[in-house]
């Protein structure tokens, strides 16, 4: 026999090595007295395989809900697996909670079946389904947009024009102060890093055409969409998962009103305004950077504007800004689609925030490499 | 520090809460008593929910105290608060279960938090509280594939998991079918049976007569509470004759769309 008193339970725990065993509680058994005798129930009870355990609980004075939470475990079985245990001696009013909540079926709460494990096969099909099925949503989205678009610039009296203006305000006129920084500071780096390697030819002159070309080619465009998928991509799926989840599209289609022309449309239209403007000013203040930096080196600024103006082509423009406002599109509908396709719960619009996000840098990426190779080749 | 008479769980003294310059609620009085089913009613917008949130440690009052346990809510600071917010559980109107985890982790997280249990009886303890509002069987499902009467007793069931003597429930009934809601209002009468304190806000009739000892009424106008008593004598024998026909259910004649 092992007994033990703390604070205000004693606990007699006896194990026979026939297999019976029993437990006597006297006193408080609340969660202090509980956290108490755990340690002793947990080295006893289990040291011999008990068949038979008797809780003997007539000597509580007090026994709370940690209290109680101990006799149902000790009810269970889960410390005498296999052991028949009886309860006895629980004062009426505690008697009948302790009946209430007796959890011999405690294996319902935890059903073993449904976990089956799938063999490699069935996973790639099951995969192969579900991109399958992925493809012919985002092309159904895809159709349903371009089949759109002509309505709203067609029909403009039927365009959300207060709406995209909205938008535009949004994506296009408050990222300027980030956009300006970004850029400026851009100018600066790749001023600065050429000038070090072009001094050691005594062609520092030519940092005005390094930040030319890369500015105007692909950092300009690159960097924006980059900035816009992150501020206004991202938005835009969290504004239509939220109103998902909300049941917002739901109540616009019981009026008649499809969500595409008239929450996508109005977006896209946006960012393919607002993307070249800022990609526009983006140069413009990459630019301004590297003037700077090369102010700073001694040059004087009419050679800098005659080698920056010298550098680049209208047509190598042209193909900057034509370049981004693909680049917006793909911010812009991978926003909306994954807004759209949100599911339900409160990690719902984080999980279609990031993916939207993940997805335009991808895309924006894979974009730019095609157009870099397509420039290439025609050249 | 002990304010209250022993069979008082709840003391609200001259409580004023509001918006800034919008007062809400001007010196508020009431006392709820142990073991009572005690309910909050007013028509939308009269403050119940403000009320409710200054009785939790929610929302500042400009002024006045709440008294839970003998214990000043507003006053105390650090670990004495933190022993009053104990003393109470709450069951907010949407439910508010943590998505992202299933039942038995909701109930189970204030007590991995602030209970000193060993682990497998944490598990025990959540499993008895989910069993007595009736959902055993939903302890692995997540919220979202609760019905919303079974999220309300999940929420319940979370509510209680730290052993607090008084429940918070905040409009227990709304949204629910008439059977489902009556099922809560049978957990809560059963509840109310183990010994628990319960505060309802509430303004759904049927359920109020089924389960309140005594309700507080809160007038939308009046910024204070405008009845309080038993619900039957409220219906039968307000004074205010705009309190009976809130309890008897007859619209409000001004407002007939009627001309003639």
């Amino acid at each position: 026999m092992t007994a033990a008193a703390q604070n205000e339970l004693e606990t007699d725990v006896e194990v026979r090595p026939d297999g019976r065993a029993r437990v006597v509680f006297r006193g408080r058994l609340n969660e202090q007295t509980v956290v108490g005798c755990w340690g002793l129930l947990e080295k006893e009870l289990p040291r011999t395989k008990v068949e038979t355990l008797q809780v003997d609980v007539s000597g509580l004075g007090f026994c709370d809900a940690a209290g109680l939470t101990l006799l149902l475990y000790l009810n269970m079985g889960r410390m005498t697996p296999q052991a028949t245990v009886s309860v006895f001696g629980l004062k009426a009013d505690l008697e009948k909670i302790f009946r209430e909540l007796t959890l011999e079926d405690h294996e319902a709460f935890h059903p073993q079946s449904a976990i089956k494990s799938d063999s490699f096969v069935e996973k790639m099909g099951r995969k192969v389904r579900q991109m399958n099925k992925d493809f012919q949503e985002e092309m159904d989205f895809l159709g349903a947009v371009v089949a759109s678009l002509p309505l709203s610039i067609f029909h403009p009296k039927r365009s959300r024009w207060t709406e995209t203006r909205r938008i535009v305000e949004l994506a296009g006129a408050n990222a300027v102060p980030i956009v300006s920084l970004m850029s400026l500071l851009l100018g600066f780096i790749i001023a600065f890093e050429s000038a070090r390697r072009l001094a050691e030819f005594g062609a520092q002159l030519y940092v005005a055409n390094t930040i030319m070309v890369v500015m105007v080619r692909d950092m300009g465009p690159l960097m924006t969409a980059i900035l816009l998928a992150g501020r206004t991509g991202s938005s835009f799926a969290a504004v239509l998962g939220t109103m998902k989840i909300n049941e917002e599209l739901d109540a616009l289609e019981t009026f008649g009103l499809d969500p595409i022309p008239f929450l996508v449309v109005p977006r896209i239209l946006a960012g393919v305004f607002v993307t070249p403007l800022l990609t526009f000013y983006s140069i413009l203040m990459g630019v301004i950077g590297g003037v700077i930096v090369m102010l700073e080196l001694g040059f004087a600024l009419p050679l800098i504007l005659h080698q920056l103006a010298s550098s680049v082509h209208l047509n190598d423009l042209g193909a900057g800004i034509a370049k981004s406002a693909v680049f917006g599109v793909i911010v812009s509908a991978v926003g909306c689609w994954y807004g759209l396709r949100t599911q339900q719960g409160p990690s719902a619009v984080g999980l279609s925030t990031t993916r939207a996000v993940v997805t335009s840098l991808l895309l924006i990426i894979v974009a730019d490499a095609f157009f870099s190779a397509i420039s290439y080749l025609l050249k | 520090m002990m304010n209250a008479p022993d069979d008082i769980a709840i003391s609200v003294k001259d409580l004023t809460v509001g918006y800034e310059d919008n007062v809400i609620l001007q010196n508020v009085n009431f006392q709820v008593r142990r073991g009572e089913v005690f309910v909050i009613l007013g028509v939308s917008g009269s403050g119940k929910s403000t009320l409710l949130k200054a009785m939790i440690g929610l929302y500042p009052p400009m002024s006045g105290e709440v008294w839970i346990d003998g214990g000043n809510l507003w006053a105390a600071q650090g670990k004495e608060r933190l022993s009053l917010l104990r003393k109470f559980g709450v069951m907010y109107q949407s439910g508010a279960l943590f998505g992202s985890i299933t039942v038995l982790e909701n109930v189970r997280l204030p007590l991995d938090e602030f209970s000193n249990l060993p682990d497998p009886l944490k598990e025990v303890a959540a499993l008895a509280r989910l069993k007595l509002v009736g959902l055993g069987d939903a302890a692995d499902k997540m919220p979202a594939e609760l019905s919303g009467g079974m999220q309300k007793r999940a929420a319940i069931a979370r509510a209680m998991a730290l052993d607090p003597r008084i429940l918070f429930l905040d409009e227990p009934s709304a949204g629910l079918d008439p059977i489902t809601s009556a099922g809560i209002d049978l957990l809560i009468t059963s509840l109310h049976h183990f010994g628990f304190t319960f505060v309802i806000v509430s303004h759904e009739l049927p359920s109020i007569y089924s389960i309140a000892d005594r309700v507080v009424m809160l007038g939308s106008g009046a910024k204070g509470i405008i009845a309080q008593g038993k619900p039957a004598e409220l219906r039968d024998g307000a004074a205010d004759p705009w309190v009976r026909r809130f309890f008897n259910r007859q619209p409000d004649p001004s407002h007939s769309l009627e001309t003639s």
